[in-house]
């Protein structure tokens, strides 16, 4: 049995890094002493997949992995039973199955939105402004430093959306796939909009031309999922 | 006055700016959180290093479940920082504070180290300059923490004595509650507020040593003349505390839960402490003397207990030497029928040099790793002896042949360098071995080419063991013994790692310092030395500077032959070994006389069991009844 798992990531459990998630998860799936199925060879992993990895201070209202059981179990004993065994700060929103043979998560989301969680008050015409010039470029080029060194890219095809919320917040809708990703991060240091600003993630998405789906949506075509945490998210 | 951090400037600035942030968070799984105004005796337990190697420690474990158990009391934990958070806290005038409640240090009643380690003590000087705490303990006032130090840097704690407190000495399990109740009481009662009454009244509970009591006299040429208790009532000597019966005492079964990747990362199931060989350079085989061996059933909830509560993929059979544990098969046998369904494997931390050993890790290390270690410690059959390995060199083929057969085809080898009596036929030996296990290797090995690591640290002389009157070589010396081995070692299938020499000298003059070593740690930490276990910190320089500022001539301490008739630094701490006993190992060595395991039945006289009034504790095996000294 397969089974895809939609949770928020809050407060403290930002600043967990990507292996250090695994680890949890793992030792919380023991505790909880749920049917998991291990990968075969002389060190056996339970079978966990995650979607695109979150970068460390980034909170999220929308994170997902799949993890494969060896036996069936009703949804909501093993969303009882997990939950009990997580910190304060991870909250598990949706549970569903989904079949065996779908695709990867990480194969299939592309698109990711973030808003700022500002540190000070903003001013919102200054922002507004800022944005407009921004998304009026047709190239932004930034530079990353990575294990081979500095590299430069372009995020402007990567940035799909910029928009402030009445709570003058900043929403964004960037690309994150395996084939590239646009941080937060950069965004606002394209903008040159300089009040401190932490992030959180509120959506992963599979985005098909115009419209976005969420990860979970591949089981609501199976008819099998709780409907409760659908969410609006501006797309542009 | 330094202020707080508060949750909004750690959570929202300061672990932004930091790598490994989740040493921080001290929200892991297990963590307990109480009440401050609830709990009114309340302790910090620091390890004096980085996170990853503190939460690895048994110890802190032990106390931490211990204490935060008991009504009334509360034990938080902190650890050195980073050198990246170490220099926001310092820019912004901010103290260092506990995991648990993010509050400084300051506001403690007991703020306690661990001594793991020689080279942890600048660190522990930085982490107590970082919460503002005077490092000086006659300088410190009444509304300042206790600063106290427990393990087995307390066997001889003289360098650092004028830093601290109280000391305390041997296990903790019993000691340290009634420690925290005292103070309870004095708090009570209003007794709080006279730190020279406060500290007297605490020298009297067993095992507890306020260095401040105690007045040193020294002899013309700089030796140690006595030791003497500055006021009546005072006990002469100190005597190390002993829990009698593992069995009866408490262990935690609801560990912390690291987030990030520890140097331990598992379950860590203490199935005895105390080790009954009686290898003649080890203090920790003299200090947690005698064995008290856990019973299997005890074990076995335990570990049923730490399964279902951590969710670890491991439990490592702990102990100083496993193999040794009277019914390790049993153990291992039910551990792995229990437990390997889930995924949960079982692991020994070190392997004694036989076949035994080898077949045991067989049986129950399912999780395999490729490389198999074994320490000999010395090359020769003659020095083996004369530090009482009591291993030959039959047994270390047999064991390294069953590892080879079993499908293990990389074997590291633990040796030290500068042993007493060496001579280079014996480093010569260390070479022999390695290029016999190597070749023995090539016949067995199948597929994987075989690899022989030989591990060579140095000799450093530890008080309270038979060694403690011996030098260790000086750092020319030893260099040059390096360079032999590495030269002898060059050869495709071995590789051959040493150990800083001027490390292991620190370590040898701190080990078997006295009081007046004091300045001279304060000075090397004030030119920057801190975190001296990792070598990328390590810096010769900043002692050789404070050795000369502070007048001290190190090789005093690390590379003179003590007169048999000698006072120690440590003479008044009594660890239950018998001076009389050390001497006598001491010339057994020097003599190539081994002394027998007293496990075996045959009580060797070590002293401890009649002078703490306890008894070795061993589960089916041949029970040893101790004579007098």
């Amino acid at each position: 049995m397969r089974l895809r798992i939609k949770y928020s990531k809050r407060g403290r459990m930002a600043f967990l890094g990507h292996l250090e998630m695994l680890r949890l998860w793992q030792r919380a799936m023991r505790r909880a002493n749920l049917p998991l199925a291990y990968s075969s060879g002389f060190n056996p992993h339970p079978r966990i997949a995650f979607g695109s990895a979150l970068a460390v201070g980034i909170e999220s209202l929308a994170e997902y992995m799949d993890v494969e059981l060896t036996q069936e179990i009703d949804i909501e004993i093993f969303r009882n039973k997990l939950q009990r065994e997580l910190p304060e700060g991870l909250q598990l929103l949706l549970v569903c199955p989904i079949p065996t043979k779908s695709p990867a998560l990480t194969y299939v989301i592309n698109t990711a939105a973030y808003k700022t969680i500002w540190l000070e008050k903003p001013n919102k015409d200054l922002l507004h402004n800022k944005i407009e010039k921004l998304l009026a470029q047709s190239s932004i080029e930034i530079t990353r430093r990575g294990k081979s060194g500095i590299k430069k890219k372009d995020i402007r095809p990567g940035i799909f959306n910029l928009n402030i919320s009445p709570e003058l917040d900043l929403e964004m809708l960037l690309q994150c796939s395996s084939t590239g990703s646009v941080r937060p991060e950069e965004v606002l240091k394209a903008l040159d909009f300089d009040v401190p600003a932490k992030f959180i993630r509120t959506g992963l998405f599979i985005k098909k031309d115009d419209s976005l789906i969420p990860p979970e949506n591949i089981a609501v075509n199976m008819g099998k999922v709780e409907l409760s945490e659908q969410r609006n998210i501006n797309s542009g | 006055m330094k202020v707080k951090v508060t949750d909004e400037l750690l959570f929202d600035n300061l672990l932004f700016n930091v790598k490994k942030p989740a040493r921080y968070l001290g929200t892991e799984w297990n963590s307990i959180h109480k009440n401050w105004d609830e709990n009114p005796v309340r302790m910090v337990f620091i390890y004096p290093d980085l996170y990853e190697v503190g939460m690895s420690h048994l110890g802190l474990t032990i106390l931490y479940g211990l204490i935060n158990d008991r009504p009334g009391m509360l034990m938080e934990r902190a650890f050195a920082p980073g050198p990246d958070l170490e220099k926001l806290l310092r820019e912004n005038n901010l103290p260092l504070f506990s995991l648990e409640s993010h509050r400084p240090l300051i506001d403690f009643d007991v703020v306690g180290f661990t001594l793991q380690y020689e080279m942890s003590y600048t660190t522990i000087l930085n982490v107590l300059d970082l919460a503002g705490i005077p490092l000086i303990a006659s300088e410190r006032e009444i509304n300042h923490p206790l600063v106290i130090g427990g393990g087995p840097g307390a066997a001889n704690p003289e360098p650092i004595a004028p830093f601290f407190d109280c000391f305390l000495l041997g296990d903790g399990e019993e000691a340290l509650p009634e420690f925290l109740t005292s103070i309870d009481k004095l708090k009570k009662e209003g007794k709080f507020n006279n730190r020279k009454e406060l500290l007297t009244y605490l020298a009297k509970i067993p095992g507890i040593y306020v260095p401040s009591l105690y007045d040193v006299k020294y002899n013309s040429e700089g030796t140690v003349e006595k030791v003497i208790p500055l006021e009546k009532n005072i006990p002469e000597r100190i005597i190390k505390r002993v829990v009698p019966d593992l069995d009866d005492i408490y262990f935690p079964t609801k560990p912390i839960v690291p987030y990030l990747d520890v140097i331990h990362d598992r379950i860590m199931l203490e199935v005895m402490r105390g080790c009954s060989h009686g290898c003649r350079f080890c203090q920790a085989g003299a200090i947690y003397r005698p064995v008290r061996e856990r019973d299997v059933a005890v074990l076995l909830r335990q570990a049923q207990e730490l399964v279902r509560n951590t969710g670890h993929e491991e439990i490592s059979l702990t102990s100083l030497s496993t193999a040794d544990y009277s019914k390790v098969e049993d153990l291992a046998r039910n551990l792995a029928a229990a437990h390997s369904e889930k995924g949960v494997s079982v692991s020994l931390p070190s392997l004694r040099v036989d076949a035994f050993s080898v077949r045991l890790a067989e049986s129950i290390q399912k999780v395999r790793k490729s490389t198999l270690t074994f320490a000999p410690e010395a090359g020769s059959q003659r020095l083996r002896d004369v530090i009482n390995k009591g291993v030959n060199e039959e047994d270390i083929l047999t064991a390294t042949y069953e590892a080879f057969k079993a499908g293990w085809h990389g074997i590291k080898l633990y040796f030290m360098l500068g042993l007493p009596t060496e001579k280079e036929e014996d480093l010569l030996g260390i070479v022999d071995l390695a290029e016999r296990i190597l070749e023995q290797g090539r016949k067995l090995s199948r597929g994987k080419k075989p690899t022989v690591t030989v591990n060579v640290s140095s000799f450093v002389p530890k008080a309270q063991t038979a060694f403690q009157w011996e030098p260790q070589d000086e750092i020319e010396v030893i260099k040059s013994k390096q360079k032999l081995l590495r030269s002898k070692l060059r050869k495709p299938g071995l590789k051959f790692n040493w150990h800083e020499p001027e490390v292991s000298f620190i370590e040898a003059v701190l080990a078997r310092g006295d009081r007046r070593l004091a300045p001279t740690i304060m000075e090397a930490w004030k030119l920057g030395a801190k975190l001296e276990g990792w070598s990328e910190f390590f810096n010769f320089d900043y002692w050789k500077t404070a050795f000369e500022k502070t007048g001290i001539d190190p090789a005093f301490y690390a590379n003179r032959r003590r007169d048999v008739k000698e006072v120690f630094p440590w003479e008044h701490l009594d660890f239950g070994v018998s001076k009389k006993y050390l001497k006598r190992e001491y010339q057994r060595a020097l003599d190539g006389q081994i002394t027998e395991d007293c496990r075996s039945g045959r009580c060797i006289g070590c002293g401890v069991c009649s002078a703490l009034g306890v008894d070795m504790v061993l589960k089916g095996g041949p029970q040893g009844s101790a004579v007098t000294d």
